[in-house]
């Protein structure tokens, strides 16, 4: 630990400070007044005396002083941090929506303003810098998807074996570009404080399988829907929720082995899990992978990419989590109760 | 069938062209709103492919106008960005499919197909999916050469999933499709049907073709496997 200045300790100090040079001046100045000497002092009668004396014009004052002052000290200190306190607590509550963010003043005592002013102004630099980047990152991905249309299509028109492998390349490049580009709208949309609507989970996984199921198919896998008769609905936005379903079923069709099947599970309560043929993935695994950049050991050259980085992204920005059970090879998105 | 292919980049307009030509289509080229409208005045076109930003023009205006003034062919709108938002704008302007650019020849290729499957003014009295043939005047199924019986039910079941052919048909379309509101319908009729349909075309060779997505609906794939 290390030591922190504490205003409260300061006061407590300084006040027995104050008492303390109090006590000897006001001391002195009863000696001074009655004129005691040494002898007074020494005889019984005169201690006595002087001690009432020092007690009625010293002692008491100084009570009745120091006792309201450092009451009255105190209270104003409370006061004042509390409401930083509760500054602090709208800070933590804002995990997940920091983008946009600004501490209330409003409540805050005057002394404090230079400081908070100073933080928003930094959080609004902060904000403008990951504005820019990701309007980079959108901008470098989209002038990518044209270039990467044009080698696709020119490799589709190759008769050769190698043109397929390179074309299933080009698509993995491109499919990668896409994700950039949604992982920089799904933070956009993150800082634009959206309108949030009651979304049916059944509804969103009826569409997002039947959206995939021709690709999984095709690929020789199977996808399945276990909704039960619950209705479960989250507060959110459809096609953000859409999106992070969209990524998790493809990171599971990714692992599941041909002639595996992809089973998606909703409800009773408002969870959609997603269980594939692959290993399991650890909780550890899980929040590497989350990090952009990395990708699970099992994947395929096919990129995993910044999917689960979507899906966690998406997540947060819904007061929901991502989380994993290796045993059951499941992935699920749990959303809070409405 | 006769596809014009409306797009500015002259390389990209020749690629995709040239994909189409190459899975059976005929395609015209216009790289701008005004060669589209001499395009259309000359020829008939089954469909045409749209790309929204064009030199002379905005592709979504361009296409809502004509829409009111004379028939269109079905058109596939190549929207730009795919990801949260711009999904819904082409088919809010009035496009029948979307599809997000750069587009890839075989998804724009099948969208194609399932287009002209629709029913509209241009009806295709024979729907085709890979090797199977339906003919929707005589309800008459084919798989090459050789017939499949089937009853009315099966029929009207067969022509529903081929004319969406390589995306899911979910579980209640189906459901409204083949009976009658006041017609009571036991909860596993559609899967007793499918099973059915499933059996005389596994029968006449078509293995494989019609899939389950268990707790969503069914699919008939769109190409020979």
């Amino acid at each position: 630990m290390t030591y922190r200045r504490s205003v409260s300790r300061k006061l407590a100090r300084g006040l027995a400070l104050v008492g303390l040079v109090g006590t000897i001046l006001l001391l002195a100045a009863v000696v001074f007044f009655y004129s005691l000497t040494f002898d007074d002092l020494t005889a019984q009668d005169a201690l006595i005396n002087a001690v009432r004396e020092m007690l009625e014009h010293v002692a008491l004052p100084l009570v009745v002083l120091m006792v309201p002052v450092a009451f009255v000290v105190r209270r104003v200190i409370r006061q004042a941090f509390d409401s930083l306190e509760e500054a602090a607590t709208a800070i933590e509550a804002a995990r997940g929506h920091e983008r946009g963010f600004r501490i209330d003043t409003s409540h805050l005592p005057a002394e404090a303003l230079p400081f908070t002013d100073a933080v928003n102004d930094l959080l609004g630099r902060l904000d403008d810098a990951a504005m820019r980047q990701e309007a980079f990152a959108a901008d470098v991905a989209h002038e990518l998807r044209t270039p990467l249309a044009v080698l696709s299509l020119e490799f589709d028109r190759l008769d050769h074996d190698d043109a397929a492998r390179l074309k299933h390349d080009v698509a993995a490049m491109r499919r990668l570009v896409d994700q950039l580009m949604l992982l920089a709208q799904v933070d956009a949309a993150a800082a634009a404080q959206f309108p949030l609507e009651s979304v049916s989970l059944v509804e969103i996984a009826r569409d997002v399988v039947s959206f995939l199921a021709p690709d999984i198919i095709a690929e020789g896998k199977a996808i399945t829907l276990d909704a039960g008769t619950a209705h479960p609905v989250a507060r959110g936005r459809r096609e953000a929720i859409a999106a992070a379903l969209r990524n998790l079923i493809e990171n599971a069709v990714r692992v599941t082995p041909p002639g595996g099947t992809v089973n998606i599970r909703v409800g009773p309560d408002p969870v959609i899990a997603v269980g594939d043929g692959g290993e399991g993935l650890s909780p550890d695994r899980l929040r590497e992978l989350v990090r952009r950049h990395s990708r699970a050991d099992h994947a395929s050259t096919s990129g995993a990419g910044l999917g689960l980085a979507i899906v966690d992204r998406i997540m947060a920005a819904h007061g929901a989590r991502l989380t994993t059970d290796p045993a059951a090879r499941e992935l699920s998105l749990h959303f809070p109760d409405t | 069938m006769r596809i014009l292919v409306i797009e500015d980049n002259d390389r990209l307009a020749k690629l995709v062209a040239d994909g189409l030509q190459r899975r059976g289509f005929s395609c015209d080229i216009a790289t701008s709103l005004s060669d589209a409208d001499s395009a259309l005045g000359g020829a008939v076109y089954d469909a045409i492919v749209l790309d929204l930003g064009l030199p002379d023009g905005d592709g979504v205006t361009w296409l809502a106008n004509r829409r009111q003034y004379r028939q269109m062919p079905p058109a596939i709108i190549q929207t730009a960005r795919g990801a949260l938002e711009d999904r819904v704008t082409g088919l809010d302007a009035g496009a029948d499919d979307y599809v997000v650019k750069p587009v890839e020849i075989d998804e724009l290729a099948a969208r194609i197909r399932a287009l002209l499957r629709r029913p509209g003014p241009r009806v295709q009295p024979v729907l085709e999916a890979g090797c199977l043939r339906f003919d929707t005047a005589a309800r008459t199924a084919h798989r090459g050469d050789c017939a499949i019986d089937l009853s009315r039910r099966e029929a009207d079941l067969l022509e529903l999933l081929l004319r969406r052919a390589g995306t899911v048909v979910r579980r209640e379309t189906i459901e409204d499709a083949l009976y009658n509101f006041n017609e009571p319908v036991t909860p596993n009729a559609v899967e007793a049907a499918v099973s059915r349909l499933r059996r005389k075309l596994d029968e006449a060779g078509a293995t494989g073709a019609l899939h389950t997505i268990r707790g969503v609906g069914y699919m008939l794939k769109d190409v020979a496997a």
